[in-house]
């Protein structure tokens, strides 16, 4: 990464420079050299007001961000530098020099527009005449999905017709597995998909499949439960009587299960559990769960790449729709999953959820919309739209009425469950998407945040939900060798494009489809640090290796 | 040029490695003129068909040769027509189209008018006109081999090989298709060997009657000259005493080198039956097939132990 | 005719069911059309309607009334006994995961899909329907929506009706079970009570040395035992609880379903009216029509020269908009007929491929002992692996041919075949019909060699006495006389091709019945089961038909009649 910004930073200096130039042939003044360095800094450190139109170009953002940190760093040591009066600096303004009036003019102007900007706090709203049209590179996409009620936003962009006001016409397609959707993706089958969060970085950094795939839109936030099977919940309530009651206190942790792994490996078996892909959020959250009660989900190893090795509880690869009759032939006993695969488990009586990866970490990233790095650049505009569309359909999802009640989700179940999407019963679906969740048939809980498509401005692609799924993978071994923490921002942005989420939002905000609110502008990409997981522990996006360090259980580095 | 149209000399065949080598065919010596008909006649198993096979250039001689118009036989070719005891048709082919195969393979300088008029001709000649275009699995027995003779024929062969062309026929037909043939034989003269183990058929139609005896080692026995005159008329000959005799002297023949064969064959240590062969000579005056079958593995038990120890050697045909 | 030849030597016919049904004893007409009909029917291989025809015809009435009872009516009494079992134990055979469907559940997945197959017939000409056809449809579109609407509010409040009743229902079958649970919980807990203070005495005995240790320890395994036992009562109660709850009144999951297709049907119609509106094809042009005009009046109103550029650049791209908008088609949903289709393409393709390969490979096996030598490792080696295990190395294989299969030149001939370019040939299609071929080969591979080794001496020898060059004896003898055998072999690669596309469909996810029956395995729903049972029958029609189609072909270039066997 730092080469790689070295390499534009001097082109774009000497742009600047010759824009200095520029500015000086207006003035018609002659030039020296310490002159044109100052004045240099003063032109970036104009530039540096108007930043927020330069980070809103996509291509590639990420360097003008860091660019224009830098000129803002420079410039402001040329103001120290005058303030202080140094000797040697700011020449400039002294009587003799003759650039001293294009200098004022840009200080004057740097001031004014920095003021304003402060003072607004947020970016001027353009107009849609500012931007420049859409050209859609290729109007005719196919889009893959996994049949999880989280496709939703997918499917609702198409049924709804928000793919069609983009003027693409769009299939999505069912795909049998996660392995066979990213493969879809990476040979050009498929022009994007509802991808894992996991599967993107994975397939970036090269665990698994490798290619670079990059991500503007995350598709939700939670959604996903631990069920166990009957007979292990038995044991669980036998553990601690305070589970047996209709109504049990959540959140659930796996500290009731640790009696019930003891007593499997007393009788020199391991007890079995299902996720439903090595680099899937699922994986990380049961591992998790089991984590924070001190039992030891396994680790990989370069040799061990199923990740058992010490393990207590092995996790096995299972498709989502496999998990329930899995569980009831007593292959496994338990599972982490997507909707609306636990309250299948529910509706069958094989199996009762025990917890929501709500309880596990407080609304975690769920799903990205995934495209290849080589298809992104081939088709920017295009992609751009296809997120406008997402957009869109995340907050038709979230929609509420004035008293909090989500009013589409009734209808968005209907059209999950056509057997070409989802398929599941309607009945099922409904179950989780409309605000509830069943535990138990005795125990239905509201749980407004069970699925959430737009709200907590979800689907900006965060820097740190990156952050996070690499310290997972770190964790487990999946990443076997430590890494600086440097490493772990870069390759984030290597995957995660807020830019480009930030075009198509301004776009959607300049034409009146979103407000202000939904979309935070002037982030840096990282989320606040939070400890809202079932284990308490801090985590902050810019320090994973502490927080990477502050597991019990797991790699440190 | 040799005064024979066919020789064969001195010739041995013989199968299988040279642990176990079956010596099928032994010596075998014969002569034959121009335009003279030859029944060979044998017992099953006795090696016919490998002689057969022999004449026709498809199995080569161990030791000796087999010469035609004094030219050493080292190939099949079209100057040996052969009639195959089963017919030999192509079943995908039509009546026509088995003949034009034949025709276009051995006279390719023939334009399409001309051929079609040749056929055509051979087709009348076997009488299957209005049968050109069925396939051989529409037609009878009797109509195959017809369509085989004249599939044979129409490749101008200087010698006609029939390997046991009618076995296969009921008696009826059998007695129809001798006549056609000895018909069409006596329109066009040429050089005919055939084998069989009807001695009813071979006297009828023969000019000269050579035994095979019983395999293995089977060689050329007597030879008997059939000098009925011709035209032969079945109905007549029946009562011809000249045509009895001759019937009896070459059955009585026949089963004697048989008799031999077993004796030399199973030794003395087993039993012979207690059977006698049909009382031949009674017949006298009743007209009767005769034909010579001593496998016949449903009969008797003892007979089995007689089959010729031939099983499973290569001979395509038998 | 035909047959004049046969009257000749009559015992020397060769019997076969074939001649059976032409040579009758009925000497009188020949009717042309009866024998033509029978003809049909046994190179199609349906004989079975062979009395049916000469019944028509009167032929020996009786008999062939007999031989319809025997071979018709009987059959198809069996038929429907099976379909009257299935139909008596399915829903008798439940499983946690769900229930085996009955006959009227997969009949009706026949009809739901169907109608899924019409809906997107419908729409994609709402998409299509221009001026006064889109006019006509929206009418009636409106008007059976509104009838809908009024429906679905009545069944709406009799759902509201039927559920607070069968929460009625519920409660009251629920409440003696709750309330024997409750009295079981409570005896129990007492039992258990009055057992730990004898407990607590027994070991206050204990220690004071009244009472010998292994009475105690006695009392408590005993204690133990009682407490398991009761815990086993409460579980049966609490199971028949249970099963009141997951087992709703039948009234009320009737009267979902029907709100549920309502719903949809609602649904339906109004993404049918989106279609005719603000989707439809000619709709989207005349509006980008509208903004190109728009542009050019600003093109014209421009007067300095960026501007002018800049407008220009706006008018040439809103052109283009137009022009590709006008092109578009609509998105149609897959649907179960047009898996069909894709599958059959699928499957033929891999087929051709497998014969191309098989054929002359199986000569060269045939004709030459080196050849043969030389392939029977790989043939024995390849021949066994399951085609799973083929989809995936052909995954690998072929998408490397296909880097970028938008633009990869096959694709882009592939999508202008006309009837071709609707099934969407894609590398999973590729791949897939790769692993059929891959599977189908050996068996026409293995019979072609059998065929060509096996060749009748007879015809080698009317070869040789012809004295027939190499290239003419492999075309006029040796593949007629192996065709047969090559036919029974293809037949089986059919046979064996289609099987495996199913399984390779469902892996590589190529549209087609394979994914059709994976897709409803995820989805779960309570139709799922029946769709896939119902595909079950369609692969099995399917393949019934194509394996009469290879017998048709079989037999027409079989010269005997004993080779094709059905």
């Amino acid at each position: 990464m730092r080469v790689t910004n070295a390499m534009f930073i001097k082109p774009k200096c000497a742009l600047f420079c010759a824009g200095t130039n520029c500015t000086c042939l207006f003035f018609k003044q002659p030039i020296n050299e310490n002159e044109k360095l100052h004045l240099t800094y003063m032109f970036c450190f104009a530039l540096a007001a108007f930043n927020g139109r330069v980070t809103s170009n996509r291509k590639n953002a990420s360097i003008i961000n860091a660019l224009v940190w830098g000129l803002r760093i420079n410039a402001f040591r040329l103001l120290i530098c005058f303030s202080l009066k140094s000797s040697e600096e700011p020449s400039i303004l002294s009587a003799k020099s003759t650039l001293k009036k294009p200098f004022l003019f840009l200080l004057v102007l740097c001031v004014v527009l920095t003021g304003a900007n402060l003072a607004s706090g947020v970016e001027p709203v353009a107009s849609p005449d500012d931007m420049p049209e859409l050209e859609l590179e290729k109007d005719s996409l196919k889009f893959g999905f996994i049949k999880l009620t989280d496709c939703a936003p997918l499917v609702i962009a198409k049924e709804k017709g928000f793919f069609d006001e983009e003027g693409l016409q769009v299939e999505v397609t069912p795909q049998p597995n996660w392995k066979q959707l990213l493969d879809n993706v990476i040979n050009g089958e498929l022009d994007g998909a509802h991808m894992l969060s996991g599967q993107p970085i994975a397939a970036t950094i090269g665990f698994g499949t490798k290619a670079h795939i990059i991500t503007a839109f995350t598709m939700d936030l939670n959604g996903n439960g631990i069920t166990v099977s009957n007979d292990v919940w038995g044991k669980m309530v036998e553990n601690d009587p305070s589970l047996d009651s209709p109504t049990p206190k959540h959140p659930i942790t796996a500290d009731s299960l640790q009696n019930v792994v003891q007593e499997k490996m007393d009788a020199g078996e391991k007890l079995q559990m299902g996720m439903v892909f090595p680099v899937s959020t699922h994986n990380y959250e049961i591992r998790y769960w089991l984590a924070s009660a001190g039992i030891h989900p396994g680790m990989y190893t370069s040799e061990d790449i199923k990740g058992i090795t010490d393990a207590q509880v092995e996790l096995s690869v299972t498709p989502p729709p496999q998990m329930p009759s899995t569980l009831e032939a007593g292959i496994i006993s338990g599972y982490c999953v997507g909707e609306p695969w636990n309250q299948q488990a529910v509706v069958k009586n094989i199996g009762v959820p025990v917890t929501t990866n709500y309880d596990i970490w407080k609304n975690n990233p769920e799903k990205v919309f995934g495209v290849t790095k080589a298809w992104a650049d081939e088709n920017p505009d295009t992609h751009v739209a296809v997120i406008k569309a997402l957009i869109r359909a995340g907050k038709w999802l979230d929609e509420t009425d004035a008293s909090g009640k989500l009013v589409n989700r009734e209808e968005a179940c209907r059209i999950l469950s056509q057997p070409n999407y989802v398929g599941a019963d309607f009945e099922v679906i409904r179950n989780s998407m409309t605000g509830f969740f069943v535990f138990q048939k005795t125990d239905k809980r509201e749980m407004p945040d069970f699925n959430v498509f737009f709200k907590y401005q979800c689907t900006y692609p965060w820097y740190s939900d990156g952050v996070w799924f690499l310290t997972q993978m770190r964790r487990w071994g999946q990443i076997p060798e430590a890494k600086p923490a440097d490493w772990y921002a870069t390759t984030a942005e290597e995957v995660y494009k807020p830019a480009i989420y930030l075009d198509a939002a301004k776009r959607l905000l300049a034409e009146g489809k979103i407000e202000q609110g939904d979309v935070p502008w002037d982030t840096d990409g990282y989320r606040p640090p939070t400890s809202d997981f079932i284990d308490g522990l801090m985590f902050d996006g810019k320090k994973p290796i502490e927080y990477l360090n502050s597991h019990a259980i797991g790699n440190k580095d | 040029m040799s005064e024979f149209a066919m020789e064969i000399d001195n010739v041995d065949v013989g199968f299988g490695p040279p642990s176990q080598r079956v010596e099928v065919l032994d010596k075998i010596n014969l002569k034959v003129k121009p335009n003279e008909f030859v029944a060979i006649i044998g017992f099953s198993g006795s090696g016919k068909s490998t002689l057969m096979n022999l004449l026709a250039g498809i199995q080569p001689a161990s030791t000796g040769g087999v010469f035609m118009d004094g030219q050493l036989v080292t190939e099949p070719g079209p100057e040996r027509g052969i009639l195959f005891q089963n017919y030999s048709l192509l079943p995908w082919l039509s009546v026509y189209g088995n003949i034009e195969l034949a025709v276009k393979t051995v006279f390719p300088e023939m334009t399409a008018p001309e051929r079609k008029e040749y056929i055509q001709g051979y087709i009348d000649m076997v009488s299957l006109t209005g049968s050109e275009w069925k396939k051989p699995s529409e037609l009878s027995g009797g109509m195959r081999q017809r369509l085989s003779l004249a599939r044979t024929l129409s490749m101008k062969p200087g010698v006609l090989l029939l390997d046991e062309p009618l076995s296969a026929l009921d008696a009826l037909t059998r007695a129809n298709l001798q006549d056609e043939i000895i018909r069409i034989w006596e329109e066009d003269r040429r050089t005919v060997i055939m084998i069989t183990n009807d001695v009813d058929e071979a006297v009828l139609m023969a000019d000269r009657i050579v035994a095979l005896t019983p395999g293995p080692k089977a060689t050329l026995g007597k030879s008997f000259d059939v000098e009925l005159e011709r035209p032969r008329d079945r109905t007549t000959l029946n009562f011809n005493r000249e045509f009895i005799e001759l019937r009896n002297t070459v059955t009585k023949y026949m089963v004697g080198i048989n008799e031999e064969a077993k004796a030399l064959r199973t030794g003395a240590n087993l039993p012979l039956p207690d059977l006698m062969p049909i009382d031949f000579l009674s017949v006298g005056n009743q007209p009767r097939k005769v034909v010579l079958e001593d496998e016949e593995p449903s009969s008797e038990s003892t007979v089995t132990q007689d089959k010729p120890e031939l099983v499973g050697v290569g001979v395509g045909n038998e | 005719m035909l047959w004049r030849g046969l009257e000749n030597e009559p015992s020397l016919f060769v019997f076969s069911f074939k001649s059976m049904s032409v040579m009758s004893k009925d000497d009188s007409k020949m009717d042309s059309v009866k024998y033509g009909l029978l003809k049909l029917i046994d190179v199609s291989g349906f004989k079975v309607f062979d009395p049916v025809v000469r019944l028509c015809f009167r032929e020996e009435p009786g008999k062939q009334v007999g031989e319809i009872v025997r071979y018709m009516v009987i059959p198809i009494i069996f038929v429907a006994f099976c379909i009257g079992a299935w139909a008596v134990i399915a829903p008798r055979h439940k499983t946690k995961a769900g229930r085996v469907p009955d006959p009227s559940q997969v009949l009706s997945a026949l009809s739901v899909n169907h109608t899924l197959h019409v809906r997107e017939n419908e729409k994609e000409a709402d998409f299509n329907a221009l001026d006064s056809r889109r006019e006509d449809r929206i009418a009636s579109v409106e008007v059976t929506l509104k009838e809908k609407e009024t429906e679905e509010v009545e069944l709406k409040k009799k759902l509201a009706e039927v559920e607070v009743a069968c929460q009625a229902e519920i409660d009251q079958r629920l409440a003696p079970l709750n309330a024997r649970l409750e009295k079981l919980r409570t005896s129990h807990k007492e039992a258990a009570d009055a057992r730990k203070s004898e407990i607590v005495t027994l070991s206050e005995k204990v220690v004071a040395e009244t009472a010998a240790e292994d009475e105690l320890t006695a009392l408590m395994a005993s204690d133990v035992k009682l407490k398991d036992e009761a815990k086993e009562k409460e579980k049966r109660v609490k199971e028949l609880i249970e099963d009141v709850k997951s087992n709703p009144p039948k009234n009320l999951k009737r009267t979902q379903l029907a709100y549920n297709g309502l719903a949809i049907e609602i649904a339906h119609l109004k993404k049918r009216l989106d279609y005719l509106g603000k989707s439809n094809r000619g709709e989207k042009v005349a509006v980008a029509k509208a903004d190109l005009a728009k542009k050019e009046e600003k093109l014209k109103a421009a007067d300095e020269p960026a501007g002018l550029l800049a407008a220009a650049k706006s008018v040439v791209r809103s052109e283009e908009k137009v022009d590709r908008i006008a092109s578009q088609s609509y998105p149609r949903g897959t649907t179960i007929w047009f898996q069909v289709w894709r599958s059959l393409f699928t499957v033929f393709i891999g087929f051709i491929m497998a014969a191309l390969v098989a054929i002359p490979f199986g000569i060269m096996c045939g004709l030459n002992r080196v050849v043969m030598a030389c392939l029977t490792p790989i043939i024995s080696i390849f021949k066994p692996v399951s085609p799973v295990v083929w989809l995936l190395i052909f995954q690998i294989v072929v998408g490397a041919f296909f880097p970028n299969p938008e633009t990869h030149p096959f694709f882009v001939m592939m999508s202008n075949i006309p009837w071709v370019s609707s099934l969407k040939v894609n590398p999973a299609m590729v791949y897939s019909a790769c692993t059929v071929a891959m599977c189908a080969v050996w068996p026409a591979l293995v019979n072609t060699a059998l065929g060509v080794s096996s060749i009748d001496q007879d015809h080698l020898n009317v070869a040789k006495v012809l004295k027939l060059g190499l290239w003419q004896r492999l075309v006029k003898i040796v593949i007629p006389s192996s065709l047969p055998l090559v036919f029974a072999g293809l037949r089986i690669s059919l046979g064996v091709g289609w099987m495996v596309l199913i399984a390779a469909e469902a892996l590589s996810g190529s549209e087609g019945l394979g994914k059709y029956v994976w897709d409803q395995y995820q989805n779960g729903g309570s139709m799922s089961f029946a769709n896939i049972i119902f595909a079950c029958f369609v692969v099995g029609i399917i393949g019934f038909f194509l394996d009469r189609m290879m017998i048709i072909l079989q037999r027409s270039v079989s010269f005997d009649d004993g080779a094709a066997v059905v």
